[in-house]
């Protein structure tokens, strides 16, 4: 196994030496000159080629030791990411929007799985009735309808008319307390999908030999569900939930920006809007070594919930 | 395979009912113990709640704030915060209109040589910085006229890389030389603020003497500009890089914590000179309460906290739930807040919300760059785009109808607005608008190409605007495809010149009409901020002339003359001024609203048993 394990982290050089490329060759050939709107509406010739000396942009793109390349690549591996160009500490930035994002996408994301996963099992052990077909249309309509008119809906009459919750992010609220309602609705809005793919799933297994030979030996229907059904349904499962894992770093940019959750969606899509390469290619580096690294972790999990898998 | 699936179906069917019941008990139970907790540990006591009489200050930012070293300040919003922490030289009057200007940081008004060119001003004495490790023993020091030059020389500074440098540019004797000189620095840190400068002295501590290269009465209001306040060396030495998040001034608030991207929260600054609520105002004023607290000792209230809220829905909740003091009207929310006759509904007054209306010292439009070959060679074709963009309804459409149509550059609040602007200004002719297209050809040679109009959004109500613009257009039968960018692109055409047509404005950073004027001076060419690329000897000789000039009814005329110049040979469409409707919770005391709003949460005062009344009222309402 840590020989498997060795020779898939070695696969990630080249692929991380490829983010890197695309993400730098990308941002050159689409971006223009960050240095002119960092210069200000009183902007003087100067004053943009003295931004594009301090931040390194005068220097040349690739054919050279002290290359805009090779330093984009230093930076990114020492994980010195320098300053944003609000000239904060782009580590500041991130560390800080970590927490705000993970309490909101950890209990969302954990919720809609348990969630969907349960409900799934149900509505596949019911299937043909009424309530599976309920279950279903209800699904669709949920996955039909846009995540904002959750959020603007949630908001309004939860929070607003109801006063359930806050409405907004306040510094005196506990994180539990602001971060209930964005996980309800993301919750809700999430379920659709998943349970619809849980669904179909759990339909493939209920239909194996090995659950009427379960049911036929007298099992209770939770047994067969919960220990026989649900784990060999794991692997679809673990190759969903796994990979997802790296992208709840990323936060939640419509949650956090109608909550007002100083999290690293609203971070990263401010910074692509600002044009700040910097963070961008920061925090595109981070999740590209979480996927990658998850990926590994993916793997491993296959062959630890399925015998029939080998590191080999 | 299908008596398979048939034989599972009918499996499933024959168990699903064994245990079941459980199940859903179970699970039941568990999500609904999930969602209570949730909802309990949710509601609470909301910060207005706490129970302390502590006056604090509740208001919303619609977007991040770019940075609180004054030097570096290029926002209004930037601005606005951080004007409760630094002082400048002078600041605006806060009841009196027009805007005048009285003296903050310095004793007096200025005294100005016989020739104009010489300022002499006496810096307040007893003016402390806010305690800070920066400083020797933590204790904030005196201010210093040298604090003044200090901040003004790392403008200049191109190593520090401000964004303002084109408030000094040209203007004091031998800072352009300085400016030079930090060019030839290798590093940052290689710069010698010590370096003297002819046209910046301080004969002693607390007197500055700053020589112009040539009379700029201007110099008065850029005093009173966020980005001229003083800044103290020891705290630049002591924070370095850092200073962005570490603003120490001598106003009355200090920074307790900026989150940033979510709030911001100053407590008042203990240490805070004499300063009191003014005497005077103008008519009404004291019939509106506004002068009852006459007098009495700034600032009034303990805290301010602002929360970052882009969004317009959770901002106007936030506020019908009282938990901002003030709030703008989103577009969709006007019917709910103001009627037809553009008074409060009666909703808004039952909640004791009052309406405050102003003018913002703004002008947007279409611009034309005049350096194209198509469209800046072609003046009937610019008339024709001009008469063919109907401001009444898109004032309608995307503003309420709360705006002024503009005719020409110079906004209504400007002493030198020009009532009679509207009988040479270009308004919505689709007649007219096709005279000139036909002219516009004959000048062109043969049928116009298709024209581009950048719009610097790529949101639904830029797209809602192109999309306006361009029907406009078409009408007159014009062809122009319209392209939606982000702002740094939007900048980065403008500034290469590479846009054909365009929609901007421009805020004024004072109440002077030469704040516009310059953006059509043929030396401030793109990437300056002429972005229209505007070039003519007769303007340039005007705008020369009229810039050394003291206010005076000729400088008004000299002004006037100006703005119809650039009407007649139209590089833009004037399209509107912004009217700002806001409202208030009444429990805000002394709330009037002011365009240059730097500094102004001093005068707030918060009348704690009303915001109380209000929670009750809610409290019915549900």
């Amino acid at each position: 196994m840590t020989t498997y394990i060795i020779r898939r982290l070695l696969y990630m050089v080249p692929i991380v030496f490829g983010i890197l490329l695309l993400t730098f060759v990308l941002f050159n050939l689409i971006g223009g000159d960050p240095a002119i709107e960092m210069a200000g509406k009183g902007a003087t010739a100067e004053t943009i080629a003295e931004i594009r000396a301090e931040y390194g942009l005068d220097k040349p793109l690739f054919l050279s030791w002290d290359s805009q390349f090779i330093n984009h690549f230093k930076n990114a591996l020492t994980f010195r990411f320098g300053r944003a160009r609000d000239r904060e500490l782009i580590t500041d930035k991130i560390l800080r929007g970590a927490g705000p994002s993970l309490s909101l996408m950890v209990p969302m994301f954990f919720g809609t799985i348990a969630i969907s996963i349960s409900l799934s099992l149900v509505v596949a052990f019911m299937r043909g009735s009424k309530w599976d077909t309920l279950i279903v249309v209800v699904c669709v309509a949920g996955m039909s309808l846009p995540y904002l008119s959750f959020i603007l809906f949630g908001q309004y009459f939860l929070a607003y008319k109801l006063g359930w919750f806050p409405v907004f992010f306040s510094h005196d609220l506990s994180t539990a307390r602001y971060v209930a309602l964005p996980v309800i609705i993301g919750i809700l809005a999430g379920l659709g999908s998943y349970l619809r793919f849980y669904r179909t799933v759990m339909l493939d297994e209920m239909r194996a030999d090995y659950v009427r030979t379960a049911f036929a030996k007298g099992l209770t229907t939770s047994r067969v569900l919960f220990q026989h059904v649900l784990k060999n349904a794991m692997i679809p499962i673990i190759t969903q939930v796994v990979l997802a894992i790296p992208f709840l770093f990323l936060g939640s940019l419509l949650l956090e920006r109608f909550f007002g959750i100083p999290g690293l969606g609203y971070l990263m899509v401010e910074a692509i809007g600002a044009r700040d390469y910097f963070v961008i290619s920061a925090m595109t580096f981070i999740s590209a070594i979480l996927y990658v690294v998850f990926n590994v972790i993916t793997d491993v999990c296959y062959a630890l919930v399925d015998p029939r898998v080998s590191f080999d | 395979m299908v008596n398979d699936n048939k034989l599972a179906r009918y499996d499933i069917d024959a168990i699903r009912h064994c245990r079941f019941d459980w199940m859903i008990n179970k699970h039941g139970i568990i999500t609904l113990l999930l969602f209570a907790s949730m909802i309990i540990s949710s509601c609470g006591k909301s910060p207005q709640d706490n129970g302390t009489q502590e006056m604090v200050l509740y208001s919303a930012l619609p977007s991040k704030i770019r940075g609180l070293d004054p030097g570096d300040i290029g926002d209004v919003l930037s601005a606005t915060v951080a004007g409760q922490i630094f002082e400048c030289l002078y600041q605006y009057h806060y009841l009196k209109r027009p805007y005048e200007l009285i003296p903050q940081l310095a004793e007096d008004m200025p005294e100005v040589s016989a020739d104009c060119l010489t300022y002499t001003i006496k810096v307040k004495k007893g003016v402390y910085f806010t305690d800070d490790p920066a400083f020797e023993n933590g204790k904030g020091r005196e201010l210093r006229a040298e604090d003044f030059i200090f901040a003004w020389k790392r403008i200049a500074d191109v190593k520090y890389l401000s964004k303002n440098w084109w408030i000094f540019d040209g203007r004091i004797v031998g800072f352009d030389e300085f400016r030079e000189y930090t060019k030839s620095c290798e590093k940052a840190a290689d710069v010698d603020y010590s370096r003297p400068v002819e046209g910046l002295q301080t004969p002693d501590d607390y007197t500055l003497v700053i020589k112009l290269t040539r009379p700029w009465p201007q110099i008065i209001y850029l005093l009173a500009h966020q980005p001229t306040a003083p800044v103290a060396r020891e705290v630049v030495d002591y924070y370095g890089k850092d200073i962005v998040s570490h603003p120490i001034g001598t106003g009355p608030f200090i920074l307790k914590t900026w989150h940033r991207g979510s709030y911001i929260e100053m407590v008042r600054n203990p240490g805070f000179r004499q300063q009191f609520y003014p005497t005077e105002g103008e008519p009404g004023d004291a019939e509106a309460g506004l002068l009852a607290d006459s007098g009495k000792r700034l600032p009034f209230c303990d805290r301010i906290v602002w929360t970052f809220i882009e969004e317009d829905q959770p901002r106007w909740l936030q506020f019908l739930l009282g938990k901002l003091d003030s709030s703008a009207i989103p577009k969709d929310n006007f019917a709910q807040a103001v009627d037809m006759s553009q008074k409060l509904t009666p909703g808004m007054k039952e909640r004791n919300i009052h309406l405050k209306t102003f003018r913002d010292p703004d002008t947007f439009w279409i611009g034309f760059n005049m350096e194209d070959p198509i469209v800046g060679k072609n003046k009937p074709l610019r008339k024709a785009l001009s008469y063919a963009i109907d401001r009444s309804k898109s004032n309608e459409l995307f503003s309420n109808n709360r705006n002024d149509l503009a005719y020409g550059f110079i906004p209504p609040l400007m002493k030198a607005y020009d009532p009679n602007v509207r009988d040479i200004g270009i308004s919505y002719d689709p007649q007219k608008a096709r005279q000139f297209v036909r002219q516009a050809e004959r000048v062109h040679g043969g049928k116009l190409p298709q024209l581009k109009l950048s719009m610097p959004g790529t949101d639904t109500l830029s797209r809602q605007m192109g999309q306006f613009y361009q029907r406009g257009f078409e009408e007159i039968g014009l062809d122009v495809e319209v392209e939606y960018m982000d702002w740094p692109t939007f900048q980065d055409k403008l500034k290469t010149k590479g846009a054909q047509i365009f929609s901007l404005g421009w805020i004024a950073d004072y109440p002077d009409a030469e704040n516009f004027l310059q953006l059509f001076y043929s030396k401030n060419v793109s990437p300056g901020s002429n972005n229209f690329n505007y070039a003519s000897d007769e303007f340039d000789k005007l705008y020369e002339k009229v810039i050394t000039m003291p206010d005076s009814p000729e400088r008004i005329a000299l002004y006037r003359k100006a703005e119809r110049l650039i009407i007649e040979d139209c590089p833009a469409a004037f399209l509107f001024h912004r009217v700002a409707y806001v409202l208030h919770h009444d429990w805000v005391l002394n709330y009037k609203p002011h365009a240059f709003q730097y500094g102004l949460s001093k005068y707030r005062r918060i009348d704690l048993e009303k915001r109380g009344a209000y929670k009750e009222l809610l409290k019915k309402s549900r």
